[in-house]
């Protein structure tokens, strides 16, 4: 046996098969889901261990990217996210995932008010859709997704990145340690220069996370850079570790928040045991 | 009475402060530009349900919603929000245009109330600033497209006295009188009012006509007879029908017809006869499996999987709408992807512009008197590059590939390349995937969209010439989001149940051309034009059978799987329709409320057609070769040259395309330190397979000038050589054609074609590259007046692009063109001749010239396969094809990549700037790690162009014989300035 991943799809959501593959890579036993399949059935949730909402274009972004997805959800599956959540769970929206978590409430959740909208993400500065490799640092060291990770090179693709907030939220974030990831520029702060902050993130903020640290949301895409082949550096890389006569590694990045997922859950342990 | 939700950004609107930047340069008045987002509901609603419609609007951490009812008072706080302002502008839809926003605005109503409401969307501004009326009427130019937009706009005065901008709702009224289908009296017609009919269309009652059905008076003439020896009239919707059939869009009869000594015309001699005798040379290597019989072309990828390949052209909307031309384009040919074989799976898409110079203010006009003007070079590039961007991306689709070419005569008629990769397994259901028929007896199953009346008439219309007459109806926009959601329904679910027959498309041509194709197969169809669902009432039958509206697909369903599939479509959200059953009785037939109201044979819809034998005059283009003194200064202009429109960077566009979605990015469209424009990307379409799909394109439009057998030769070539730089393997490349032609109907403009296409036939078969598909659109002129009533035509040049699909067996074998590391060896591989002749260096000087780039297909097909070799032992640290701009923007763009230097030798068997710039083709510079120079020169050693001709230098510099000597930071400024600012 082993833990049970979940990734929803449906409406436009795109980015569910390159997200299963690395829940699938790391030991998950893992399943796409329609959200009315879902609908249908809210109970599933009961024996899974981690869901993700992926990246994608869930209703063309009208109304605010996330808006209209997020109220399908609202009202589709009731109270049975916030038990899911209530558990040992891990939860991941990515993108527009991180759009749709975000406009659930479910995160940041400040004071456990599970189901409040507490931040936006809106609109990038530029106005303009951003298709480009960035550096994260990670900020929060609690976190199961981000254990022993410092620092992320993944791709960005979205129009609308911004995360945006009252600063009593934003001072509320940095106290409670939930921003969970920022742009970074040369392993310093981006502060605010594009490109490095792609989208004019307030306080270069890529990624949140819930109270607990176990529902994290960001908008770059792990899932885009889990192996090395994906790299916008590949071909350096490559040809780095011919001369030195190495082998190039396949793992980069992104890999890591599935497979730290996969050892909160002890996947490998269990899959060990049978 | 209807509502109207506005919904105000209290934060910082990124969208407001670009329109600002956009506009203050231009309007120096201006002081502050907020957005609106509006929603409106038609039905009024109660009090309760209109509260929670607002809440799910609004995000209530950055905005504030109002109601706005007529007669009645916002909320207190509408004013303090509204605040000061001068100017309010709104833009809306016209009725009846695809209405995204709109559209999901309703699907949220409707899961918020659980009821159906009309909802339309509309955007305000509010402005601050002292604006003039020309001031206003720049902001509304720039923000709407009055083929399919209105634009509104009201001082802060009138707006106070009218309590806001006002409530609207486009409705479609048609006023029809009663829907039914006339005869249309063609028995006893003349010549005269045959030709008529076939320009300007069916006449209605009051003598207007319908739109144009591109019938010749030959073609009007078959149709009389024909139905004479019936002793009928047609009714209009069988010749609507025929009219539709037998376009040149759909027949492709340029290329069918006999064509001098060429008796089975141009595509089966040249095109189709280059893919058979390659398939047959290659034997047990032939990896062909599917080509030239459907939606697109298909070859082996691995084992398992086959790898499809298409790429359409948009060109007459995207003249009168660039967004919707585009983003129709781009979803249209991801269609084309699913209704191949079984349905392939869409992932990758490639796209291709050629433009007017964006910066030039050119306008003509299609009417007299300054009538009904062209768009502007800026507009229709933005609106391109946009229409691609929500296509693509909200598809969920990479985009990594694709160019832009510049040449004003692309001006009243841009073209825009669409295409899309697909992958399936290469059996489905235990079946081949790549078969399909639809079987007598089989239910007829529409999914996706409704139709409207959009694009009536695009096939026909995309068969003439743009002027004055052109239809307004042929514009049409896309709507990914439902396309997207039958996409996943088919593709990720369906498909695999065996539930139907045969799949294919709705493009150009609506039901006719999907029903009259599939119907082939079984022999014959009988629908129900009555069942085909409305977008809105009122609309003719033979406008339901022609409509293009997108979004649809249709399917060959056996009769006990109808049920079941209709009901797993509902449950992705996605309606279908049962509109009649696919016959074998050899008839075409059509009912509306069982009245029939068409009837003809399958055999004289598909075969009908009357031949028209083409002859051909061919005279060479191309001036004497000038004389002219060699540049004082080789850096700076090779600076000049690095700006030039085709040459410098088009990273704008790329960055806007989401490259890396479904994660198979490996070598994307932006590579090296220095950020290139790549002209070939490799990706890793299958997760599970370590093989590699590398795409290229290469076109020489200008080349067409001397000699369109010169560019076509170019432009496959360039195709190839950009895919083997890139790490492609020759051995499994196919190719596929798009040809924009111009004025098919002169003489010499086929003698043009003629010569290319016996080209391409020649070169293809040396390189043994397939062609696997391809498209043509034949007229692409501009005909109407300038700004003093003079006729203008103006004829674009005779474009060839090839597209090059090849597959890897190790995306490890991909090369990028950034050197990386100093000391390695820079090497030119291939031949450099006296050939500037219709290149980007005369064209920079005002020449055209004679010497335009020729070739040995042997030696060239020599370098290609030592290049793939090392491909293979991955020898190459970096490669990059020769292309426009010749060695030295070559050399340019390699140092910028790099970040580094390179100090550089070339002989002097030809002056110095001939050398830098001449557009030899068949060349690619690598850099070579030192400890594998031997290795690499064993590759190479059967292939006499060999020359090592320098070395890469941590001083990050260009130095050419002492004569160019360019910082890389300058020569990285000047490539990417010139678009920089888009």
């Amino acid at each position: 046996m082993t833990a049970r991943a979940l990734v929803i799809t449906g409406y436009g959501l795109n980015s569910e098969e390159e997200t299963a593959h690395g829940f699938d890579h790391v030991g998950f036993e893992t399943e796409i889901l329609h959200i009315n399949d879902l609908a249908d059935n809210p109970k599933e949730l009961d024996n899974v261990q981690a869901i993700s909402v992926p990246g994608g274009f869930s209703y063309g972004d009208d109304t605010g990217s996330g808006n209209a997805f997020a109220q399908k959800m609202r009202l589709t599956l009731g109270d049975s996210l916030k038990e899911f959540i209530a558990r040992d769970t891990l939860t991941i929206g990515i993108c527009n995932g991180c759009q749709v978590v975000v406009n659930l409430g479910l995160v940041p959740a400040i004071n456990g008010e599970y189901g409040a909208r507490q931040v936006a993400v809106t609109h990038n500065a530029s106005a303009r859709y951003q298709c480009r490799w960035i550096d994260m640092k990670v900020e929060n060291k609690t976190s199961p997704w981000l254990q022993n990770i410092e620092t992320l090179h993944v791709p960005v693709a979205h129009g609308e990145g911004r995360f945006m907030m009252e600063d009593k939220t934003l001072n509320t974030l940095k106290a409670n340690d939930q921003i969970a990831l920022r742009y970074s520029k040369n392993g310093e702060s981006a502060n605010g220069e594009f490109p490095f902050n792609p989208n004019g993130s307030t306080d270069d903020i890529a990624g949140i996370t819930d109270e607990s640290g176990r529902v994290l949301v960001l908008m770059p895409h792990p899932e885009r850079g889990m192996f090395s082949w994906q790299r916008d550096d590949y071909a350096a890389l490559k040809d780095k570790a011919r001369r030195d006569g190495q082998a190039l590694s396949d793992n980069s990045d992104g890999i890591k928040l599935f497979q730290n997922a996969a050892e909160y859950f002890g996947v490998n342990a269990m899959k060990k045991a049978g | 009475m209807s509502q109207r939700i506005e919904v105000f950004t209290l934060f910082e609107d990124g969208r407001a402060k670009t329109l600002e930047q956009n506009f203050t340069p231009k309007i120096s008045g201006l002081k502050k530009i907020r957005v609106i987002d509006v929603y409106t509901i038609e039905e009024d609603l109660a009090q309760n349900q209109i509260d929670d419609c607002i809440k799910s609007f609004e995000n209530p951490v950055t905005q504030r919603a109002f109601l706005i009812e007529d007669g009645k008072a916002p909320a207190n706080d509408y004013e303090s929000v509204v605040g000061k302002f001068d100017h309010a502008i709104e833009i809306g839809f016209l009725a009846g245009v695809t209405d995204n926003i709109g559209h999901t605005a309703q699907e949220l109503t409707e899961l918020t109330l659980g009821e159906k409401h009309n909802v339309c969307s509309s955007r305000m501004l509010l402005i601050n600033g002292k604006l003039s009326e020309a001031d206003i009427n720049l902001i509304k130019a720039a923000l709407h497209n009055p083929l399919i937009q209105r634009a509104a706009h009201k001082d802060a005065e009138t707006f106070q006295n009218d309590n806001g901008m006002g409530i609207t709702i486009p409705k479609v009224q048609l006023d029809n009188q009663g829907v039914a289908t006339d005869d249309v009296k063609l028995l006893d017609a003349s010549d005269e009012e045959l030709i008529k009919i076939g320009k300007e269309g069916i006449a209605n009652q009051d003598g207007t006509r319908r739109g144009p059905l591109g019938m010749s008076l030959l073609y009007m003439q078959a149709v009389q007879a024909h139905f004479k020896s019936l002793g009928r009239n047609p009714t209009d919707v069988e010749l609507e029908t025929l009219a539709q059939t037998w376009s040149e869009h759909c027949k492709h009869t340029i290329f069918a017809s006999p064509i001098d000594e060429i008796k089975t015309g141009l595509y089966k001699h040249y095109i189709k006869g280059a893919t058979n005798e390659i398939r047959t040379a290659r034997g047990d290597d032939d990896f062909c499996i599917s080509v030239f019989s459907d939606n697109a072309g298909g070859i082996i990828f691995d084992d398992n999987w086959m790898i499809s390949d298409k790429v359409e052209t948009h060109n007459s909307p995207s003249a009168l709408d660039p967004f919707g031309g585009a983003i129709t384009g781009i979803v249209g040919v991801n269609r084309d992807c699913m209704g191949f074989g079984q349905g392939a799976k869409p992932v990758l898409n490639r796209y291709g512009f050629c433009l007017a110079d964006p910066r030039k203010d050119i306008e003509f006009y299609r009417g007299k008197n300054k009538m009904n003007a062209t768009l502007s070079p800026d507009t229709i590039m933005k609106g391109v590059v946009a229409g691609v961007e929500s296509g693509g991306n909200q598809s969920g689709i990479p985009t990594p590939q694709g160019f832009m070419y510049f040449d004003d005569r692309y001006v009243g008629k841009p073209l825009v390349f669409a295409g899309t990769v697909g992958v399936i397994p290469r059996i489905v259901n235990g079946k081949p995937s790549h078969e399909k028929a639809a079987q007598p007896g089989d239910r007829i199953i529409m999914c996706g969209g409704k139709v409207g009346r959009d694009g009536i008439h695009g096939a026909t219309f995309s068969s003439v010439a743009l002027d004055e007459g052109s239809p307004a109806t042929a514009v049409q926009i896309g709507d990914p989001i439902t396309q997207k959601k039958f996409s996943d329904a088919i593709i990720k679910e369906i498909r695999d149940l065996g539930l139907y027959n045969a799949i294919t498309d709705n493009g150009a041509g609506g039901l006719a051309s999907s029903v009259g194709e599939m119907g082939e197969s079984s022999g014959g169809f009988n629908l129900a034009l009555d069942k085909v669902p409305l977008k809105y009432p009122g609309m003719q039958p033979w406008e339901i059978w022609i409509s293009e509206s997108q979004e649809r697909m249709t399917m060959a369903v056996p009769k006990e799987n109808v049920e079941k599939l209709i009901a797993l479509f509902a449950k992705r959200g996605v309606e279908a329709w049962d509109i009649g059953e696919f016959t074998n009785d050899g008839q075409a037939k059509l009912t509306w409320e069982n009245e029939t109201v068409m009837d003809m044979t399958m055999e004289f819809l598909h075969d009908g057609i009357p031949e028209t034998p083409l002859v051909t005059t061919f005279t060479r283009g191309g001036e004497a070769e000038p004389e002219f003194a060699e540049p004082k200064d080789h850096t700076a202009t090779l600076m000049e040259m690095l700006a030039r429109l085709n040459i410098c960077s088009k990273e704008f566009v790329a960055a806007q395309y989401d490259h890396n979605v479904q994660g198979s990015a490996v070598l994307g469209p932006i590579q090296g330190k220095g950020r290139v424009f790549a002209d070939a990307t490799v990706s890793r379409p299958v997760l599970d397979s370590k093989y590699g799909a590398v795409l290229s394109q290469g076109l020489a439009p200008r080349y067409s000038d001397i000699d369109t057998h010169h560019m076509a030769r170019a432009a496959l070539d360039s195709a190839v050589r950009f895919a083997v730089a890139a790490g492609a393997d020759i051995d499994h490349l196919a190719l596929l054609d798009n040809i924009c032609w111009c004025s098919s109907d002169e003489p010499e403009r086929l003698g043009q074609l003629k010569r290319a296409m016996a080209a391409i036939y020649h070169l293809a078969k040396t390189y043994r590259t397939p062609f696997i598909s391809g498209k043509d659109s034949m007229f692409n002129d501009f005909k109407g007046y300038d700004a003093d009533n003079n006729p203008v035509h103006i004829a674009i040049p005779p474009t060839l692009l090839i597209s090059g699909i090849g597959v890897i067996k190790d995306v490890a074998q991909a090369v990028s063109l950034d050197p990386k590391q100093a000391g390695d060896l820079v090497y030119l591989l291939g031949e450099t001749k006296d050939e500037c002749g219709a290149s980007e260096y005369y064209d920079h000087l005002g020449f055209l010239g004679n010497n335009v780039p020729e070739m040995n297909d042997d030696v060239n097909y020599a370098l290609y396969r030592a290049v793939s070799k090392a491909n293979k032992q991955q020898l190459c640290v970096s490669a990059l094809a020769v292309g426009f701009g010749g060695l030295g923007v070559a050399l340019a763009k390699k140092s910028i990549a790099s970040g580094l230097g390179m100090d550089i030798i070339l002989d002097d068997a030809l002056r110095l700037d001939k050398m830098l710039y001449s557009e030899s083709q068949g060349r690619i510079i690598v850099t070579i790690a030192p400890q594998d120079k031997d290795a690499f020169e064993k590759i190479m050693s059967d292939y006499p162009h060999v020359q090592q001709i320098g070395t890469v230098t941590d001083n990050p510099a260009l130095n050419i014989n002492g004569q160019v000597a360019a910082a890389t930071p300058d020569l990285e400024r000047a490539y990417k300035s010139t678009l920089g600012g888009y």
